[in-house]
């Protein structure tokens, strides 16, 4: 019950409905108690043939009232308890989605997708049972279970109260015994379920093999033995499951056997009346719902304190890249001066750059290139704050970027990723991403400098054509170019193409390369590529090479010396007369 | 998601329900053994109160205390609730086992049927999907089976036993308590009406909330370099309150029409029961016991309703994820047949292709009359850009695909005149991507054909130099692949299809080279073993190191499906055309390279 003190921020803050809804609960509880009691009196003047119509009258006058009454406060209720714990998960989702988007590259690195997927779905849904559910259950079993105790021993007889319910412990202590073997058993099935999904993910990975060695047969053999064991396996947990009403039944008839053979002879003995006994046979009926929903809850708190614990310790996560309360707040402009001694991911132990030094004066054209994992992404990563944390200093026009306030410091910047990713919207709005009131004409003019308008036009859809799972699928070429157009709309100060060409050919490259020479007079650019014909044109090129500038100039002078870069030049002149079929 | 639930008429809906409640068909036998329990324990429930009233009316009320009816009457009691607990727990068992077993047969046709369809499908449908349908949508439909179905029939058994005991009892009352019937109905339905849109609403707008979270943790990096943090926020916060509306929304129909609407209606019948008693009572005497009665059977008999109308949204999510199933298991996009010569053997192993054109799409051909011969022993390879076509050759052989135009022949007839079984017996491929099945080593290598031996298996592995390594494994030839062999270099798993083929010994070896680079420990053994393995087999090697295929009896250079240049290597660098440069681009010298490139 240790989660209900965890969530007891929210029932603070909810406190108006909680208290509203248990209140009414309680109402429930003590409303449910009359029909029984009017049924038992009415029984007893019909049995003494005492009963007149105006009897009748208010008797069924204050039943019709208090269901209605029930009807009403159930309803309420629900609102109450219900409706908060969907308010808690709303609020729960809307944290955890701040949240999320102030957590940087680093926490993402460490986090895989579907977990977090998990938190915000899972996790949250089991919350929100506790908080709705779990308080329900409850104070409903505690209410109803009680007032029919003291309805029963008080009202009408607390010796056959005791009676009847001795045997209803049994039911306590059958269903906690069968809980665990249930638990137990129910960890079985659900693994070999899991093995199952496994077995046919692993099938249809694998369909390849499978039909190169004709062994479909044998799969579906192997199929249905494991499928086999998923039955065995919930059959055994059958076999426990349905203990569940057979127990309770046969308890509660015994209850009702003990009720009915003593309440006889406390009516022969005259301690009781016949109406009285239907009474309290009616209110016995009352009490297995309570029995059922306290093994019922256990279940529930259990999963949620485990939610919420998983849910709390995310959310308490460091938000690890924050503004400097005295940050720089203008738009950062001029040279960029890189001066970094050594950088290294978080958790990692080999040195990802070293000794990178080297200025761009504003409005020139960088060129990075290097083998795969020769650093230049990282360079990258570093001027646009994605990571932080290494020795030395970046500047731009002077001041340290991480002196910038992150949000200004950003506007500087026009990214374009190797991964190219896209929203599932329209294309309009993909390219207006970080500019939302953009007008149609800027956004066209952006898709013709990244040479995508020509394709958006021939679409059905043309700009308003959905991207993605839901639309169309786009070439990778096509998603790099709207992604080069979603940068360029901003014409910002620094242009950042992440080997950014690497699916478009090499005439479309030499288009956009020069369109966007034309668009960005006095602003700087820069870029990474594999293709040395991406960076040719560049006012500085660097050779990357394990973390190392290896080389340094630009196009001319890097051809005239001996290195990599001639080699790698030479060696992509050749291959794409190769790919041109000679 | 959802896309198909909301186009489903309630005609649809039926044919659906229809189709799956025949999959119960070869069960009618238990299922009636299942039912006939059920109706006993119906008949032992509704008889206890029966009993009670006995007891009320001929003994207490006119105190008659005859020892003996009444012990018989007790034991009567006692041993109906001993019985009918047994008979529930068998009856409850029984029904689950069987829709247990319905879900399995149900899971293997729809796996067979996966197995059966061409690579087509696979192409165009993501893999999630098909494990989807194949396990969760069957998992969904297993909840109607084993909870929805079996608390629809226990309740009807209920309704029907109840109101025949009431009708015993009394037949006015009785009657009067049958006017609920339409009203429950007209609840079950109006909620059913209503809710099953607020749900399906609710449903899909947390679907968009998830599709929304999924796609801001992939894109974030995206969302925060674009400075759209606080616009993304808003934006999920709309979904959010979207789907909190509907959450309410729920929340209040339930409210109005589930539990509070079914509860009032009980009170409404136990005001007729005890207005019919008393009113009676004016003008005669009435048996107690039977007003008793009547309430026992009232509380008993809502019971069931309040069950159903819990059921409803499972009954509603089985039916979409069945006719998803059956969307799959209609699917006509199956593997290319054989005319199953059952005499048609493979013995020379002379492979030739006959101006074979093909496309995937029907608009752009991948393959342009395409010819070739590959005569027994000797070796063909298969060289050119990505997407020049070689592997969709290999694709084509290998009957993954279906051809149309030119032919493939094998010893002088149509490969689809043979057995799927002798082309797959006698035609070993080795695939770029060496996929491991989870299991031991030993599994990998056999797979599921018994006819290997244990022998074979090592023997293929010493023929394939796998043996060393794999002996000195912890575990050997026992040892437990996990997460698909990663724990293993590539060139080791690479090996291991080496000897997995090996271990079938077949007359034809199609070999996909890996691009993938591999550790230059095992690059050697993997060389030495694909030469011992060519030896007196017709292959067809697609190559992306030239040194590899240096000795074949063939090279096809192949560029956007069309052979450009043939021979052997000698003869193709004597041309100096596209393998040339190829070849220089794997080989060459800088100052050879500088010179084509210059002077092209």
């Amino acid at each position: 019950m240790k989660v209900f003190r965890d969530l007891a921020w929210f029932f603070k803050q909810e406190r108006k409905s909680y208290l509203l809804g248990i209140l009414l609960l309680l109402l429930v509880a003590a409303l449910q108690l009359v029909p029984p009691k009017v049924i038992g009196i009415v029984a007893d003047e019909i049995g003494n043939q005492t009963l007149t119509w105006s009897k009748l009258g208010i008797w069924t006058a204050v039943i019709i009232g208090s269901g209605f009454f029930m009807y009403i406060f159930r309803y309420y209720w629900r609102i109450c308890i219900f409706g908060s714990s969907v308010k808690l998960s709303r609020l729960l989702r809307t944290k955890l989605y701040d949240h999320f988007t102030k957590m940087s590259s680093s926490f993402y690195q460490r986090k895989r997708i579907g977990d977090l997927m998990a938190h915000a779905t899972n996790d949250i849904q089991a919350i929100q049972q506790t908080a709705g559910s779990g308080v329900l259950t409850l104070v409903d079993s505690l209410a109803t279970g009680g007032s029919v105790i003291l309805a029963m021993a008080f009202t009408i007889s607390w010796k056959l109260t005791i009676i009847a319910l001795l045997p209803m412990p049994i039911i306590a202590i059958l269903t906690n015994w069968y809980g665990t073997k249930l638990h137990h058993r129910f960890r079985l099935a659900q693994e070999a379920f899991s093995s199952l999904n496994d077995k046919t993910q692993e099938s249809i990975s694998g369909i390849k093999v499978i039909k190169t060695f004709g062994q479909e047969k044998e799969d579906i053999e192997e199929f249905r033995k494991q499928s086999d064991d998923v039955v065995q396996k919930n059959i055994a947990v059958a076999k426990i499951d349905a203990l569940y009403d057979p127990t309770i039944s046969a308890v509660v008839g015994l209850s009702f056997f003990l009720s009915i053979g003593f309440g006889a002879y406390f009516v022969v003995n005259g301690s009781m009346t016949i109406g009285q006994l239907i009474s309290f046979n009616t209110y016995l009926g009352l009490l297995i719902w309570p029995m059922l929903a306290f093994g019922w809850l256990f279940n529930i708190v259990e999963r949620g304190r485990a939610s919420y614990g998983r849910v709390s310790t995310l959310l308490n996560e460091k938000v690890d890249i924050e503004d400097t309360s005295t940050g720089v707040d203008q738009v950062p402009s001029g040279e960029i001066d890189y001066k970094i001694q050594i950088f290294t991911y978080p958790n990692e132990n080999t040195a990802v750059l070293q000794n990178i030094n080297f200025a761009l004066a504003q409005g020139k054209t960088l060129g990075i290139v290097g083998k795969t994992g020769a650093g230049k992404t990282t360079l990258l990563k570093l001027l646009i704050r994605e990571f932080e944390g290494y020795k030395g200093e970046i500047r731009i026009g002077g001041i340290p970027i991480h002196e910038y306030k992150l949000d200004a410091f950003r506007r500087a910047f026009g990214y374009v990723p190797q991964d190219h990713f896209l929203f599932s919207t329209s294309i309009k709005e993909n390219i207006a991403f970080a500019k939302a009131d953009a007008s149609l004409s800027e956004i066209e003019t952006a898709a013709e400098i990244a040479n995508i308008h020509e394709d958006i036009l021939n679409f059905t859809e043309g700009y308003q054509t959905i991207v993605g799972e839901r639309g169309v699928s786009l070439s990778g070429g096509q998603k790099q170019r709207i992604s080069i157009a979603r940068a360029v709309l901003l014409n910002p100060e620094i242009l950042i193409l992440d080997d950014s060409l690497s699916a478009v050919d090499a005439k479309t490259e030499e288009m956009i390369l020069s369109a966007l020479r034309n668009n960005r007079e006095g602003k700087t650019t820069i870029i990474t590529s594999h293709r040395l014909s991406a960076i040719q044109h560049a006012d500085i090129i660097l050779v990357l090479d394990e973390g190392k500038i290896v080389q340094k100039g630009m196009h001319e002078e890097l051809m005239n010396e001996e290195g990599w870069y001639k080699d790698m030049y030479l060696h992509q002149q050749l291959e794409s007369l190769v790919e041109h079929g000679g | 998601m959802d896309k198909e639930s909301k186009v489903m008429s309630s005609k649809e809906q039926r044919l659906v329900l229809f189709r799956l409640l025949n999959y119960a068909k070869p069960y009618i036998r238990p299922m009636f053994f299942a039912f006939f329990l059920l109706a006993l324990a119906t008949v032992g429930e509704v008889v206890g109160p029966i009993l009670v009233k006995i007891f009320i009316d001929d003994h207490v009320t006119p105190r008659n205390f005859e020892m003996t009816p009444i012990i018989i009457l007790a034991v009567t009691y006692l041993f109906i609730q001993i019985a009918n607990t047994f008979i529930m727990y068998f009856q409850s068992v029984k029904f689950q086992t069987i829709a247990l077993k319905i879900i399995q047969q149900m899971r293997i046709d729809v796996f067979s049927k996966v197995q059966a369809l061409g690579m087509k499908y696979f192409d165009k449908t993501p893999n999630g999907g098909i494990v989807s349908r194949v396990t969760n949508d069957t998992e969904a439909i297993k909840d109607m089976f084993v909870s929805v179905l079996a608390v629809f029939i226990q309740s009807a058994f209920m309704f029907v036993g109840i109101f025949i005991a009431m009708f015993t009892l009394n037949v006015k009352l009785a009657a009067f308590c049958l006017l609920f019937l339409p009203i429950l109905y007209f609840i079950i339905r109006l909620y059913r009406k209503i809710s099953s849109k607020f749900y399906q609403d609710m449903r899909e707008r947390l679907s968009g909330l998830n599709a929304k979270l999924n796609e801001s943790l992939q894109g974030m990096g995206i969302i925060q370099v674009f400075r759209q943090e606080e616009r993304m926020r808003r934006e999920f916060g709309e979904i959010n309150e979207g789907h909190y509306q509907a959450g309410m929304r729920n929340i209040k129909v339930d409210g109005l029409l589930l539990r509070p609407a079914v509860d009032l209606v009980y009170i409404l019948a136990v005001i007729i029961v005890l207005g019919f008693f008393g009113i009676t009572s004016m003008q005669t005497a009435v048996e107690l016991g039977v007003l008793f009665a009547f309430v026992n059977y009232l509380n008993r008999f809502f019971e069931p309703v309040n069950n159903v109308m819990q059921q409803l949204s499972f009954f509603q999510q089985a039916i979409v994820s069945a006719s998803r199933v059956f969307i799959l298991l209609d699917e006509t996009e199956i593997a290319p047949s054989q005319e199953n010569h059952k005499d048609a053997k493979i013995i020379d192993g002379k492979i030739e292709f006959k101006n074979l054109s093909f496309s995937y799409d029907g608009k752009q051909d991948v393959l342009k009359n395409i010819s070739f011969t590959a005569y027994p022993g000797e070796t063909v390879a298969l060289v050119g850009h990505t997407g020049s076509g070689k592997s969709s050759i290999i694709n084509l052989l290998m009957r993954f695909y279906e051809y149309n135009r030119g032919d493939i022949l094998m010893d002088g007839k149509s490969i689809k005149q043979y057995t799927m079984d002798e082309l797959r017996k006698k035609m070993g491929l080795v695939l770029q991507d060496p996929f491991l099945f989870y299991g031991t080593i030993k599994d990998n290598i056999r797979l599921h054909n018994d006819e290997i031996t244990d022998e074979t298996i090592i023997e293929a592995a010493k023929f394939v130099q796998a043996h060393p390594f794999i002996e000195k494994l912890p575990d050997g030839y026992e040892q437990q692949v996990t997460e698909r062999g990663s724990t293993f270099s590539s060139g080791q798993r690479q090996l291991i299809a080496f000897a997995r083929t090996m271990a079938m010994n077949p007359k034809i070896l199609i070999l996909d080279e890996a691009t993938a680079n591999i550790d230059t420990e095992t690059e050697e053994l993997i060389q030495t073993a694909l030469a011992k393995m060519r030896k007196g087999r017709t292959t067809i090697a697609i190559a992306h190191r030239l040194s590899t295929i240096q000795d074949a009896n063939l090279i096809l250079v192949l560029h956007k499906g069309e052979i450009v240049e043939r021979g052997t290597h000698q003869e193709l660098l004597a041309k100096k055309g596209l393998y040339y440069k190829m070849y220089l681009l794997q080989n060459g010298l800088r100052e050879t390279i500088e010179d084509v490139v210059i002077h092209q």
